[in-house]
């Protein structure tokens, strides 16, 4: 295994994710497609402490372990949003959600 | 252990602010700040004697960095050195006793609380400033305490007195601040940093320094001493000064006496490794005329704190004249001892003030201020002068005591001591010992450069200490002895509350130089390396024409030769400049002499004018009627200040006017006229067709592109989402294909 | 590169993780997708192990399927309209949409792998397959007692404040 291939296995996870927000048409959906971009994320960290830096420097990992705090947060905070936003229109369709239209 | 120690120094009293500031301003105020800052404060004090024990023989700053701009880096830090660590002991011991003096002496007041948060902001601000390893951090101290400051002249705001007084120390001060900005700058510009200590500081640097670069820090040292001279009240800034007194008592004691303008000192001994010859006698310079100048200013007057207002300058000039003169831990060892006893004459002050002011409150049930009553007394032709100094609170008006000794003894005791402490009576008060030690110090200097100019700075500073000597016994004789002048406030006047003696004790106690045994200790404080501050070339004369030029000063100053030659005999090897104890080389002899019977002529005269009255005071004045008047008017500087400073902007501000009113209103005028009686019916049909037209068309084309434009504007997340991801796609396709 | 077990394993993970992700985001029953993902976090936490980064793993497989995963859910039933049925995406897939996303993403995708492909520095990093200690000793002293004290209590401050935020926003309008 090299670098390039945790390099692939991230981009094709990143594209994925960018392609669900782009597309679905689900607020939930979106968020998934959030998770990916982040994993894919996480994952690049990882692989680059591995293989950049010397063996006992984990500064990588612990920055994914922040990034995954950090979607944690995230996610809570989005479907907090995702339920107000239900309450208010009763969908969370996103195409629906266009009060700033001009 | 030592950042935690400065640590809790720090946020304690900053917390005891903090708790003020959350509770609001108002009526909502926490009743009980005066125990929270003062508990602080007394927490603030055990650390501060905690840290005597954690000072290292060759101390590094503890930094951290606190903003990177460019290429540079700003640090926050703390230097823990022997005299930090006194500083804070003083700071921290004078600071502890006002906050209890004043839960007496403010007992009542409608603002009781604020009085107390404002004190905990200013401790605060006062310690930053000691604790602080760079300039950046120091000029923060620096203007925060000349804000509590503000606030606290100003304390009693309802009095128009009081906030004049306080606008005008703030402003004084800031040109003094603006002058210690640009000395800043200088530094920051040549060496890209404004710490002061360790590798890369400002001191390390300036040591590296040629001989070309002399002039320009000569300049940048007396720049920054530009602050001091302001903060410090040095002439010509040290004006508000006086009028600072118009603030609560304790806050004179604390911040006009004993801590804030000893900061210009604290400044200055800091930058002691940049001063050149140059900057130290400008700094030597200043500070023993300013010396003379408040000296002679306080024979004069008769308000009991603006009496001590001026002695506190003369002494900040003597503590001045110390560092600029190379004696670093004798003008130190001042401030520290006068801290305690210019504290402890404030103080005495107030509780005086108090016991009259109690009585006057009584007198006049509905008021509470200072209230300008009319008396007649022996000088009233003083009355009609223009004078800010002429309209003395009657409490606070010395022609109105006397005689209290009986009535306050306590107050009278501690007091007395403090007098005979800043009169230099020798042996048993410390006074003596550090006023000695600047005087032998410039002495010491004079002989070891043979330099005509330190030994005129020796003549003044001998002068004012016998001046300072007579006009402070001037005060204890008219105040304490003698018959009381007015009955009905001696009647009503009382010894006050355990809160205010208290305090006074301590303070009486600090006064003695048992308590200050660490600068008796030569290795304790060093001072700090001048690394471009050589002796003129005719300097390093033998030790034969030493002793020659001490023998000429002396009969300079009248005394015997013989007293030099026995005094002298000790020891002859030369004095040194830099050895601010006393009793070393024939200088501090010299001095120790000279100083003890210019202060004993002043205590006689005093005594004879004031007391035994062979002497008729008035009688004198009328003699030197020009010098009196002179004395009088403190030498004319307000109304210098006020007849040119001011007249001048008045007169450039008029002159603008007139411009104004003259040259641009009538052009504007004449243009508008020309307009409106030719242009305008011309234009006024252009105005319609043309420019109108052109405004509706641009505005009806505007509305078209608007209507099709906002349907770009879907608001939905996704449609903008795709906008961005295709820009960040081209943008980086872009730059991989140039 | 010889082809080992662990190799074999390696790319069992790495298929798993991508196919999983391209049901995630094709599949339209929205509770599918979310089991989907849940499989790709496990994949992701595989590659953690053979990245040797034990602690990440176990942390991914608490915190994202423990954790998010549950958050997603209750998402999904508590803005369903009835519980028994799966939610559809209902109306038409607008064509264009997808397209347009469809040719950004693979625009992007190929700019990836260019980079990745022609970045000298990241070439000819082999795994060499040396044990290294487990990390979670290290990590503890790193965050706990280390350079990342500060923003680990730093982020531990913004989760609460996301989560007292999240509640804030999602409780009822109290109306008075």
């Amino acid at each position: 295994m090299t670098l390039q291939h945790y390099l692939v296995i991230s981009a094709i996870l990143f594209t994925l994710g960018i392609f669900a927000v782009l597309t679905r048409r689900n607020a939930i959906s979106i968020l998934m497609g959030i998770e990916l971009i982040l994993n894919s994320c996480n994952l690049n960290f990882a692989a680059f402490s591995r293989f950049m830096t010397p063996p006992e420097d984990i500064s990588g990992q612990i920055i994914a372990i922040f990034g995954i705090v950090l979607a944690a947060a995230e996610a809570a905070v989005f479907l907090a949003i995702i339920l107000a936003i239900y309450r208010e229109f009763g969908s969370i369709r996103p195409n629906e959600v266009d009060t700033l239209k001009g | 252990m030592v950042v935690f120690l400065i640590s809790l120094i720090l946020l304690c009293p900053l917390a005891a602010f903090a708790v003020f500031g959350l509770l609001g301003l108002g009526n909502r105020s926490f009743q009980r700040q005066d125990y929270l800052s003062t508990a602080a404060m007394l927490i603030a004090l055990v650390c501060s004697f905690l840290l005597l024990g954690e000072i290292a023989p060759d101390p590094e700053p503890h930094t951290v960095n606190w903003i990177s701009l460019g290429g540079v880096t700003f640090s926050m830090g703390f230097y823990l050195d022997s005299v930090t660590a006194i500083m804070l002991i003083v700071v921290t011991l004078v600071s502890s006793l006002v906050h209890i003096f004043s839960m007496g002496y403010m007992h009542g007041d409608p603002r009781y609380p604020r009085f107390f948060a404002y004190l905990s902001l200013f401790s605060f601000s006062m310690l930053f400033l000691v604790v602080s390893d760079n300039l950046l951090g120091i000029y923060i101290g620096w203007e925060l305490v000349g804000l509590c400051s503000y606030l606290l002249i100003g304390f009693w705001f309802e009095k128009d007195s009081a906030a004049d007084a306080c606008k005008k120390a703030f402003l004084t001060t800031r040109v003094g601040d603006v002058g210690m900005f640009i000395g800043m700058m200088m530094l920051f510009t040549k060496f890209k940093t404004l710490s002061l200590y360790g590798e890369g500081g400002i001191f390390a640097l300036v040591a590296s320094l040629n001989t070309g670069d002399m002039v320009w820090l000569s300049i940048a040292g007396v720049l920054i001493f530009c602050g001091a001279i302001g903060k410090s009240a040095q002439v010509p800034l040290h004006t508000w000064l006086p009028d600072a007194m118009e603030g609560p008592t304790p806050v004179s004691a604390l911040i006009h006496a004993a801590t804030m303008v000893a900061a210009g000192v604290y400044l200055t001994a800091r930058m002691f490794p940049i001063l050149t010859e140059t900057s130290s006698l400008v700094i030597a310079y200043i500070g023993g005329i300013t010396a003379l100048i408040a000296a002679t200013i306080a024979i004069v007057r008769f308000d009991i704190k603006r009496v001590l207002a001026y002695s506190t300058i003369s002494q900040l000039g003597y503590m001045m004249l110390g560092i600029g003169a190379g004696s670093y831990v004798a003008g130190l060892f001042h401030l520290t001892t006068h801290a305690f006893f210019k504290a402890l004459l404030f103080l005495g002050s107030g509780s005086v003030i108090h016991a009259f002011h109690a009585m006057h409150a009584h007198a006049h049930d509905d008021e509470n201020d200072h209230a300008h009553d009319t008396h007649g007394h022996e000088h009233d032709d003083h009355a009609l002068v223009h004078d800010h100094g002429s309209e003395i609170p009657p409490d606070q008006d010395m022609r109105n005591m006397g005689g209290l000794r009986h009535k306050m003894p306590i107050t009278f005791v501690t007091m007395l001591i403090a007098t005979l402490s800043i009169s230099g009576v020798p042996f048993v008060f410390s006074g003596f010992w550090s006023k000695d030690a600047i005087l032998g110090g410039v002495l010491g200097r004079a002989m070891e450069w043979n330099s005509v100019h330190h030994y005129l700075l020796f003549g003044i500073a001998l002068c004012a200490a016998g001046i300072t000597a007579f006009y402070m016994f001037r005060l204890i004789f008219m105040t304490f002895f003698g018959e009381p002048r007015n009955q009905e406030m001696h009647d009503m006047a009382h010894e006050s509350p355990k809160s205010m003696t208290v305090p006074l004790l301590i303070l009486a106690v600090l006064s003695l130089p048992v308590v200050n045994i660490l600068w008796f200790n030569e290795d304790y404080v060093q001072p700090p390396e001048q690394p471009h501050l050589h002796a003129p070339q005719h300097a390093y004369a033998s030790p034969d024409s030493k002793m020659d030029e001490a023998r000429v000063t002396l009969s300079l100053f009248g005394v015997s030769e013989a007293v030099a030659a026995e005094e002298s005999g000790h020891d002859t090897h030369g004095a040194h400049a830099d050895d601010g104890h006393h009793g070393h080389g024939p200088a501090h002899a010299i001095a120790m002499v000279l100083s003890i019977c210019a202060a004993g002529l002043g205590i006689f005269l005093s005594w004879l004018f004031y007391h035994r009255r062979t002497l008729s005071a008035e009688s004198v004045a009328t003699t030197f009627r020009p010098l009196y008047n002179l004395f009088w008017h403190k030498y004319y500087f307000d109304e210098f200040y006020d007849g040119v400073l001011v007249a001048l902007t008045v007169w450039k501000a008029r002159l603008f006017a007139q411009f104004d009113g003259v040259v641009v209103d009538g052009i504007v005028n004449g243009v508008g006229k020309v307009t409106r009686d030719f242009l305008a019916v011309f234009i006024g049909v252009f105005d319609n067709r043309v420019v109108d037209g052109a405004v509706n068309r641009v505005a009806e084309v505007t509305w078209a592109i608007g209507g099709k434009v906002r349907r770009i504007q879907t608001g939905a997340i996704q449609t903008y989402l795709f906008v961005v991801i295709a820009g960040i796609v081209l943008l980086i396709l872009i730059f991989r294909a140039l | 590169m010889e082809f080992t077990l662990k190799t074999f394993i390696f790319y069992g993970f790495a298929l798993m993780t991508v196919a999983s992700a391209l049901i995630v985001v094709t599949v339209r029953n929205i509770v599918h997708a979310a089991f989907s993902l849940m499989v790709t976090l496990f994949g992701v936490a595989g590659l953690y192990v053979f990245l040797q980064a034990d602690f990440l793993a176990a942390t991914q497989v608490i915190v994202y399927v423990g954790g998010i995963l549950v958050l997603i859910l209750f998402g999904v039933m508590m803005t369903s309209e009835r519980f028994d049925m799966p939610i559809q995406v209902k109306g038409h897939i607008e064509r264009g949409q997808l397209l347009l996303g469809g040719v950004i993403a693979l625009a992007l995708l190929m700019l990836l792998l260019t980079v990745i492909a022609n970045t000298p520095a990241w070439k000819n990093l082999t795994d060499d397959g040396t044990e290294l200690p487990p990390t979670t000793e290290r990590i503890g002293e790193l965050i706990l007692n280390g350079p990342f004290l500060l923003p680990f209590e730093v982020v531990s401050v913004l989760l609460l404040v996301a989560l007292i935020g999240a509640a804030l926003i999602s409780r009822k309008e109290v109306r008075d």
